[in-house]
Order: structure tokens, then C-alpha cells, then sequence
């Protein structure tokens, strides 16, 4: 098992007795502004050189609340939703539709899915006199129209700036209410880094809806999945520990409220994303012994082996895991090579192809050494953020695939046709969410699809989704109508004097570290 | 007419502020004008010694109550005919009492009061730590012009001015308001008067008017009047009637200079030996005990020599910490 042994890296211990968690910048000395060399940040992350700055210049970017937070807690089966709010905040539970509407009930999509969906609008009098009676209301208007087992509250900086007794209004009114009610301190203010969110999400459920295990199901596998996995990735890790005689505990998404009941009584959490995963895995060890591990996700061959096999050696399925590892391997095997021999003769003079990606921090921690898999070069990448939770990781990817550049931002289209104009890589992947609409002759596509993509080439995961997606990639090497169709009738998004200072960070502020 | 004088009285809770406000505004009343005070304080008590003690509702209390809010609501007409306005805000310890003054500031300019009250001078009697922007509200462009602080020689009280000044120095430059002078409350003994110079001078501000206390301020707010109401022929009501008119005709503004926290550390250090010396001389007790409460028994501290040594503490000394 994975366990940061250094404390000053990594506040690794959960206090449920607090009504919500750190923040990242706090609990792993997380940044989202940072350029240079993958071993110039980790050597600044292991001396305590991090430092959280400001930008001059920022364009949009997620908060803890919206960064998919909500279509998240959404989609949570016989539950409903509240936000303590000004209406606008709750807006990204319309996401819901944009990402899910497509995924056929065939599939194992809920059929009649309702979305359970309240504000409580705070405006101008709630601000001034506070509103935790108006939030008691909603929640009982909740528990009347839905009758749900769980009823979560989702913050947001009005009500923290203002400091709402969110947790006096929940003791107060809980014994009204048949539903759990499951408060999450998510204010957008509390934090630059959007997985800030996701802690709070965990520590909310670790709190207040998961159970005292009844009994231990050793069958049972806790896997808590980001949006970047999409349904046939979900299938597709089903399917594969099906084989092995194991059952997924899929959360949260489309997960029903027993289901976090009993994340206690699983015989492992396995990461798809460690970062996203780490609060869960880290308080249902604590808590009710549930062991984890963080590493490897099931990305690329060998990531996927090694996933295989960790999760074999919690539920005593070494063997069983052995045997779908080798027959997954005859199946897919010549396939991977197929792909491989493709990407060789895209160059004539036979160099590997290079692409820049952009990843969260830990699909990076994956998908560098899966694109040394395919053959395919990754001399940078775009990081959404980066904190100390992945840190020996990413030493071991340095020693493994090498030095290369690492632009860290959240959502920073600038910063990002920045470095794609000064690397010029061959394929520029993008982030769905990221918001950078590039415009470059050579090639453009998506590093990930999300979530609600039903398709068959969607796929990413495990050795199917390893070949799913290399195919994808192959076939943009093949495409380019729309990259010279987009460059010909288009202007440049920005000025010729940006692109011509020697750091996509030109706008960082040096002199202001915000977070020390 | 003259144009409107808008000016803003800040002080830190329970210095006398509103006691101060209600008076000047009595006082000014007298001199024929129209003058309206806006209490900018939760308490919302700024206005009780103009209305009989009495309370009246809010602007934000109106507000709530979530029907259209006419003037007549907000608007009390007190004492000689001022007019009384209380912002109001919400209960101790919940919502933002910061924001409860933007919102009622912004809605008695939306329902254009002053237009239609046309008075000749307004007051806003504002809770002074000016803890966040809410309460910096009455200082910044478009609300008063011209600002005075109510401060005795307290350090407290002398830090919340302090902070008002820095307040001040912050919008000046972009048409804020700008500072008139301390009108400095309870300064009844010579050294009281001393510490509240020094301070002006640091801070190169000036003295509007020195006030003393005075039993006669409390036994007419006991009545719920202002002592130019309850005691208009006192000494204490010529006091307040001289401030008044000083405040009229001071056209003086300017931007303060604040202390820094060291500097501010530093100036309060220099005088804490000054006053143990005050403190530990019996006749300074008698003098001041005598002001407050004529006739009362002094009580007087112990000679120097019988008091139980106290450690002297200081400040540890920072040390240069080692490299590496």
C-alpha cells in the first residue's frame, strides 16, 4: 500500500470531527501556476519551495463548486441536491443533460432519471440577515417532493462569506427529515484548485452517509471514478473484474445512496484516478480498515496489469487476476502492436511523433507512460494542478519516461497556445473542459472524451480503451480538413507579442505568493 | 440653498459616537437648519435620544418585510424636526451587517430621500472599525464628503481611528471622502488631552472640538433626549452647540497619515510608563474620579512601594535564526 511517509509534504490524516476538509493548497501544498522542468518542480515540491502565486492576467476557470462538483452529486441515485446559493451558482446542474443525455438506458443508464434539483436563491436579505431558515425550508421542500434517502447541501461563497451555521441548520432540522442530510463545504472561495471540491465531496460522505460495516464483502471493489472515464470505461472495468469474480462499487456517479452506505464493507478502493480517489481511500482506511492503494490506474498495458494485480492481491484473486491479464493480453496484444507499427511510419524518417497533452495530475501520471506505450512521444504536458499527493509518483514517471516540460494551469487557454506555439508538437490534446480552442496547422484533438460519450471509440481504459483510444489518435494524424480549414479562415485569438515572450507565464505575479 | 453637507461620524462602539451625532444634529437643528442623521450601526440606536428613546424601523427592516418601501417607512422625523434614519441589520452573529449598510445606503439613493427631503445637512453615524467594505461605504465617492471620528485617549478607540484613517487613504484618490477631525470624547484630564494630541499630530490630523463627560449626557438619554433637548441650558449643551457650529463652517479636508502596526505598537509603548506614573498619583484618581461622580470618595492605589512587584515583560528578541 501507498502511504506518504512525509508529513510536511502531505497532511495525510482526516478529521471527520470538522465540518469539512483542508483545502489542497493546505493539505498537499497544491499550485496551479508553475512552468519549467517535470524535475524542477518536483525538486521545488520535496525542498517546500512550492508556492501558490497569482496571475496578472487569468482567463475563466472552475471553481470548487462547479467543476463538475454538481453534475456529480446529480446524477446520485434516490437522492436530491440543495444548493445554498444565489440561483446562479446551481446553473451547472443543467450539465447533467449536456453530459448524460446520450447514454442509452441499454446501456445501464437509470430509466425516468429525475433530477432532484433546489436552491435556495439567497439574494440581497438573505445576505444580510442570513438565510439558514430559508435553507431549512428547502431542504424540507426537498424531503417532500422527493422523499429521498439522502438530501446533499451544496455551499457556496455567499453563504460562506456570510458564515452560515450550515451544520446547526442541519443538527437542527435533521430529526424532521427522514433523509440523510449530507452538507458539503465546497465555497468557490476556499480554494484556487477545483479538487478542493472533490475532498470536500469525500469528506461529506465519509461523514455522514457511510455506515458502520454490517458485514465485510470481500467481493466487493470501491472505485471512485472522474468524469474523464466515460460509460464504455465503466463497462469495460465491469466487465474485466467481473471475470475475476469481483463486483464494482461505482461511485458517485449514477451510484445509489446504499451504495456509499456500504464503501465500508469493500475489500479494496482502487484508484481510476489517485488524486480524485486520495481523500476517499485515505478516510475509509482510517475509518473501517478498508485498505487502498493509489497506484497504477487502469491506463495502457502495463498500467492496467499492474491494476489488475493490486486489486487481486486485497481480494485474494492473484490467480484469477493472472488469468484475465494473459487472456486480455492475447486478445489485444497484436492490436496495441498494429497501432505501434502505424505510428512509426507517420514520420518519414522514422522519428516518434510528438504530442502535448492536457491532463489532470494524475491522468498524467498515467497517460505519459501510455503514450510511451503507443510509441508516441510526450516531451511536455499541461497539468491542471499539481500538490504533493502524487510527488514519489511522479519521480518514478521522470525515471521512467524521462525529463519533460510541465506547463501547470487550470483552464488557461492563453498559457496553452502559448506553449503549443513555442513546442510545436505534432497533435495538441485537449482537455474537453479545458476551453482552449486552438488553431494550428498541424493536428488537434481530445486527450480524454467524457463521461457521457456511449461510444465505442470513446473508450480509454484498460486494454480495450488503451486501443480504442491510440486508434482515435491515429485516425487525427490522418484527418486535417479541419485544422486547415480552421487556420485559413480564422484570425489568431492573440496578439503576435505574447506569443513572442519566452514563458507562457508572462502574466505571472512574482511578487504576491498567496499561499505559503 | 447651499449644497447639501454630507458628513460622515465614525467611532468605535460605545465611544459616544451616536450620542455625539444626535447632539450636533440637535444643536444644528437649532441654528434653522434641515439636518437628517442616518444611523449606519446594526444597534440601530443612533437616533433613540431624538425620538423619545424610542426605536424605529429600519430601512432594512422595511426591506424585509417584502412590501414596496415608501420613505414614510424609513423616514422619523425627531426632535425640532430632524430627520431620523436607522440602515438597521440583521441579529448578532448571523448574516452580514457590512452588506445590510450597502443595501440600505443604495436604497435610500434609489428613492432619491434626499431629493426629496432636501436636507441642508446629513449625518451618518457609522460603527467605526470599519471592519470590511460594508462599513466603508459612507466614506467612498458619492456618500459624505467629510469625515470625523469620535475617539477618547483609549488605545481601542484610538486604533478603530486609526483604521478609519487608513480607510480614508484608500479612497481618497478616487473621490472619497476626506477627514475634518477627532472630535475627542471624555477628555476631561490633561493627560487625556495629551495622548490624544500626540496622536493627531503622528497622524497629522487635527482636533475638532474636545468633549468631557458628563453626568448631564446621561441623565438626559436616561429621559431618551439629547442634552440639547433634556439640559439646553447645561454647559455640556454650549459644548455640543460650539462643535456644531465648528462643523459647519470647517471646510477643512485632508487625507490623515496612519500609523502602520509597528509604528502604532510603538507610539501606544511610548506611553504606557507615562500613564502607570498618572495612574499610581493619587491625585490624578481624585481628580478624575471627581469629574465623572462630583463629591465621590476617591479611591486611592497604593503607594508604589506596597504594591506586590509585577515582572516587567518584553517582547522576546528576535533572533537571527541559523541558515539551512
Amino acid at each position: 500500500m501507498t502511504k506518504d511517509q512525509t508529513p510536511h509534504l502531505v497532511n495525510a490524516e482526516i478529521h471527520l470531527g470538522d465540518a469539512t476538509c483542508p483545502n489542497r493548497e493546505e493539505r498537499a501544498h497544491g499550485i496551479n501556476v508553475y512552468y519549467g522542468k517535470a524535475s524542477e518542480l518536483l525538486r521545488d515540491a520535496r525542498s517546500g519551495n512550492l508556492k501558490q502565486v497569482d496571475r496578472k492576467f487569468q482567463q475563466t476557470s472552475g471553481c470548487t463548486l462547479n467543476f463538475y462538483l454538481t453534475v456529480r452529486v446529480n446524477t446520485i441515485r434516490d437522492a436530491a441536491i440543495v444548493y445554498h446559493a444565489p440561483v446562479g451558482c446551481s446553473c451547472p446542474s443543467l450539465g447533467y443533460r449536456e453530459l448524460f443525455q446520450h447514454i442509452p438506458t441499454s446501456m445501464g443508464m437509470p430509466e425516468n432519471y429525475d433530477l432532484h434539483w433546489l436552491t435556495t436563491s439567497m439574494n440581497e436579505k438573505d445576505m444580510v440577515y442570513g438565510s439558514t431558515d430559508k435553507l431549512k425550508a428547502t431542504v424540507l421542500e426537498a424531503q417532500r417532493r422527493y422523499d429521498p434517502k439522502a438530501i446533499f447541501i451544496l455551499t457556496s461563497c455567499a453563504s460562506g462569506i456570510i458564515g452560515e451555521d450550515i451544520e446547526g441548520a442541519v443538527n437542527e432540522i435533521q430529526p424532521q427529515v427522514r433523509a440523510r442530510i449530507v452538507p458539503i463545504h465546497c465555497e468557490g472561495i476556499r480554494s484556487r484548485l477545483v479538487q478542493t471540491g472533490y475532498d470536500a465531496f469525500w469528506h461529506a460522505v465519509l461523514k455522514y452517509l457511510v455506515k458502520k460495516p454490517q458485514k465485510k464483502q470481500k467481493d466487493l471493489v470501491n472505485v471512485a471514478s472522474m468524469l474523464s472515464y466515460t460509460w464504455q470505461d465503466r463497462l469495460e472495468i465491469k466487465r474485466l473484474l467481473g471475470k475475476m469474480g469481483l463486483r464494482v462499487n461505482y461511485v458517485p456517479e449514477f451510484a445509489s445512496v446504499e451504495q456509499f452506505e456500504q464503501l465500508s464493507e469493500a475489500a479494496v478502493t482502487a484508484p481510476l484516478c489517485p488524486t480524485y480517489t486520495d481523500y476517499l481511500s485515505r478516510g475509509l482506511e482510517q475509518e473501517y480498515g478498508v485498505p487502498f492503494f493509489m497506484y497504477p490506474s487502469p491506463m495502457g498495458f502495463s498500467g492496467t496489469d499492474g491494476w489488475l494485480r493490486e486489486i487481486g492481491k486485497y481480494t485474494g484473486k492473484e490467480k484469477e487476476a493472472e488469468a484475465v491479464i494473459a487472456e486480455e493480453h492475447r486478445k489485444w496484444d497484436p492490436k496495441l502492436k498494429a497501432i505501434q507499427e502505424e505510428f512509426l511510419h507517420i514520420k518519414p524518417n522514422g522519428e516518434k511523433v510528438e504530442v502535448l497533452g492536457a491532463l489532470g495530475q494524475g491522468r498524467l501520471l498515467a497517460q505519459v507512460p501510455y503514450f510511451d506505450e503507443l510509441g508516441v512521444k510526450s516531451s511536455a504536458a499541461m497539468c491542471q494542478d499539481y500538490d504533493n499527493l502524487i510527488i514519489d509518483e511522479l519521480e518514478k514517471v521522470i525515471q521512467q519516461v524521462g525529463d519533460f516540460d510541465i506547463l501547470v494551469n487550470t483552464f488557461q487557454a492563453a498559457e496553452q497556445t502559448h506553449i503549443n506555439r513555442i513546442l510545436d508538437p505534432d497533435m495538441t490534446l485537449t482537455c474537453p473542459f479545458q476551453g482552449s480552442a486552438y488553431k494550428r496547422l498541424k493536428g488537434v484533438t481530445r486527450v480524454h472524451a467524457l463521461r457521457g460519450d456511449p461510444n465505442l471509440w470513446a473508450q480509454q481504459s484498460a486494454y480495450a480503451g488503451a486501443v480504442a483510444y491510440g486508434n482515435f489518435l491515429l485516425q487525427a494524424f490522418k484527418s486535417k480538413s479541419l485544422q486547415q480549414t480552421m487556420k485559413e479562415k480564422t484570425a489568431d485569438n492573440y496578439k503576435a507579442w505574447y506569443f513572442e515572450q519566452d514563458n507562457p507565464l508572462y502574466f505571472r505575479d512574482n511578487d504576491e505568493p498567496v499561499v505559503s | 440653498m447651499a449644497k447639501q453637507r454630507n458628513i460622515a461620524i465614525y467611532g468605535k462602539g460605545g465611544i459616544g459616537k451616536s450620542t455625539t451625532s444626535s447632539n450636533i444634529s440637535a444643536a444644528l437643528s437649532e441654528l434653522g437648519l434641515k439636518v437628517m442623521q442616518i444611523g449606519c450601526d446594526p444597534k440601530s440606536d443612533s437616533t433613540n435620544t431624538l425620538r423619545g428613546g424610542r426605536f424605529i424601523p429600519t430601512v432594512l427592516d422595511s426591506l424585509r418585510s417584502g412590501k414596496r418601501v415608501e420613505t414614510s417607512d424609513i423616514i422619523h422625523e425627531g426632535f425640532n424636526g430632524v430627520l431620523c434614519v436607522e440602515a438597521g441589520g440583521p441579529e448578532p452573529g448571523v448574516g452580514c451587517a457590512g452588506r445590510g449598510i450597502i443595501t440600505a445606503i443604495e436604497l435610500l439613493r434609489q428613492r432619491k430621500v434626499f431629493e426629496e427631503f432636501k436636507p441642508d445637512v446629513v449625518i451618518y453615524d457609522v460603527l467605526g472599525d470599519v471592519v470590511c467594505g460594508g462599513f466603508g461605504i459612507p466614506i467612498r465617492e458619492g456618500v459624505a464628503e467629510q469625515v470625523y471620528t469620535v475617539s477618547s485617549s483609549d488605545f481601542m478607540a484610538i486604533y478603530a481611528a486609526n483604521n478609519l484613517f487608513k480607510g480614508i487613504k484608500k479612497y481618497a484618490n478616487s473621490g472619497g471622502a476626506l477627514f475634518s477631525g477627532i472630535i475627542a470624547n471624555s477628555t476631561n484630564l490633561p493627560i487625556q488631552r495629551e495622548i490624544i494630541e500626540d496622536f493627531a499630530a503622528s497622524t497629522k490630523t487635527t482636533i475638532a472640538e474636545y468633549v468631557p463627560r458628563s453626568l448631564t449626557v446621561t441623565k438626559s438619554e436616561l429621559q431618551g433626549k439629547t442634552v440639547i433637548e433634556g439640559a439646553p441650558e447645561s454647559e455640556q449643551a454650549d459644548v455640543y452647540r460650539v462643535l456644531a457650529k465648528k462643523i459647519l463652517s470647517n471646510q477643512d479636508r485632508y487625507v490623515p497619515a496612519p500609523l502602520d502596526t509597528d509604528q502604532l505598537k510603538d507610539w501606544a509603548e511610548s506611553w504606557s510608563d507615562k500613564l502607570l506614573e498618572v495612574r499610581d498619583s493619587p491625585s490624578h484618581v481624585k481628580c478624575e474620579l471627581e469629574c465623572i461622580v462630583p463629591g465621590a470618595e476617591p479611591i486611592v492605589a497604593k503607594p508604589r512601594s506596597q504594591r506586590i512587584p509585577v515582572a516587567k515583560v518584553t517582547a522576546p528578541r528576535k533572533t537571527a535564526k541559523a541558515k539551512g
